[in-house]
């Protein structure tokens, strides 16, 4: 990170090819939004460049990236919500869509045995159906693998509180994907 | 607290194997005795293994070139963070230095604070040159008829020497030597 300070291209060109795929897929994994993962991904590089004199030496860069990764996630999830209310048809509709049609009664009209593409579009939608918070907290510890430690530096909040996040972002998702995990079992 | 309860609240850390031995070899115990609990940890293990294997999306191939030629048009912003006090505090330093350094020094190179001063009250009207009289032998021979034509001065003084000048310097080279040596043998 120092290199990148200097303005070496090199070195930024190393940290963005090292975390691309890991940030891209946290985005498209909070939004449930694959074409907006790439632009949000390419504008928190972005910040980082922007930014690099800000990165406090001694501190993991991966969480400096990550925090910057999920700021913009989080503002976007806002601005989609502000949409959503202006637009309250519109939103209305979409969450019918999420909350019966996916989600609550997957055993109206399905195949018992889904096609794979099938079970993680219905696992996606559901992680995107979380609040927020939660969702972040769950991308974060069981998508992308980090430390709880590491997520409370990203989120900017306690220790304990990520643990609690966490685990009600687990019984959440359990709760949404138990019809389809109920239906699957023999 | 019920067992089952206390089963559930180690749900989250036995999945992510933090638990320790006893805690352990006791919620195993349980889940062999409780159906219930069993199932409940295993939808919730199942939902987290389906989390954990989505398939990764990644950055699209052309994520790199895009964001280079952004940050190659991006203008360097300020840093929000000031400098360091360290960077200037020795060039204060040196400056208030060579201040005290003056100070001292420019009563012995003659530079008194009344002739460097600049403020209004430091002006001096300026002191008109005055002849060298009493000490000059004026030989005057003024022509009859010429009473109007300014004297002519003898460049002789009394004791046959020639003065350096028609006027007298004494006060104005007080400020370039030394005053003590200057004032020795002065008459008052």
């Amino acid at each position: 990170m120092g290199r990148v300070a200097e303005e070496d291209e090199r070195a930024f060109s190393e940290l963005v090819r090292r975390y691309q795929g890991r940030i891209t897929n946290l985005i498209s994994r909070v939004l449930n939004d694959r074409e907006c993962a790439d632009d949000l991904a390419q504008e928190v590089f972005i910040r980082v460049f922007v930014h690099r004199r800000n990165y406090r030496r001694g501190s993991k860069l991966s969480t400096w990236v990550f925090t910057i990764a999920a700021n913009l996630a989080k503002n976007e999830i806002r601005r989609r919500v502000r949409r959503r209310n202006w637009f309250s048809l519109d939103a209305l509709q979409e969450v019918l869509h999420d909350s019966t049609s996916v989600l609550a009664d997957p055993t109206e009209g399905r195949e018992r045995t889904l096609e794979r593409e099938q079970l993680q579009g219905e696992v996606g939608r559901a992680i995107a159906t979380i609040p927020e918070k939660y969702r972040m907290s769950l991308v974060l510890r069981d998508i992308e693998g980090l430390a709880y430690e590491d997520i409370a530096v990203v989120l900017g909040i306690p220790g304990g509180t990520v643990r609690s996040r966490i685990n009600r972002a687990r019984s959440m998702l359990k709760r949404k994907l138990q019809p389809l995990m109920r239906k699957e079992a023999p | 607290m019920t067992n089952c309860s206390q089963a559930k609240r180690l749900f989250g850390d036995f999945w992510d194997d933090e638990v320790t031995q006893a805690e352990r070899e006791w919620l195993e115990n349980h889940f062999s005795a409780c159906r219930t609990c069993r199932r409940e940890y295993d939808e919730l293990a199942r939902a987290l293994e389906l989390a954990g294997s989505l398939p990764r999306h990644e950055a699209s191939p052309d994520l790199l070139e895009r964001v280079l030629a952004r940050t190659r048009r991006v203008a360097p912003a300020p840093d929000r963070v000031s400098a360091p006090a360290a960077r200037w505090v020795p060039a204060t330093a040196a400056a208030a230095l060579l201040l005290v350094t003056a100070a001292v020094v420019s009563p012995w190179l003659g530079l008194s604070p009344g002739r460097m001063g600049t403020g209004s009250a430091r002006l001096e009207t300026p002191r008109q040159p005055e002849l060298v009289g009493t000490q000059v032998n004026v030989t005057t021979s003024p022509k009859s008829g010429d009473a109007d034509a300014p004297p002519s001065a003898s460049l002789f003084t009394d004791d046959g020497t020639v003065p350096d000048s028609l006027f007298d310097h004494r006060d104005d080279i007080e400020f370039i030597l030394d005053p003590v040596t200057l004032n020795r043998g002065r008459r008052v």
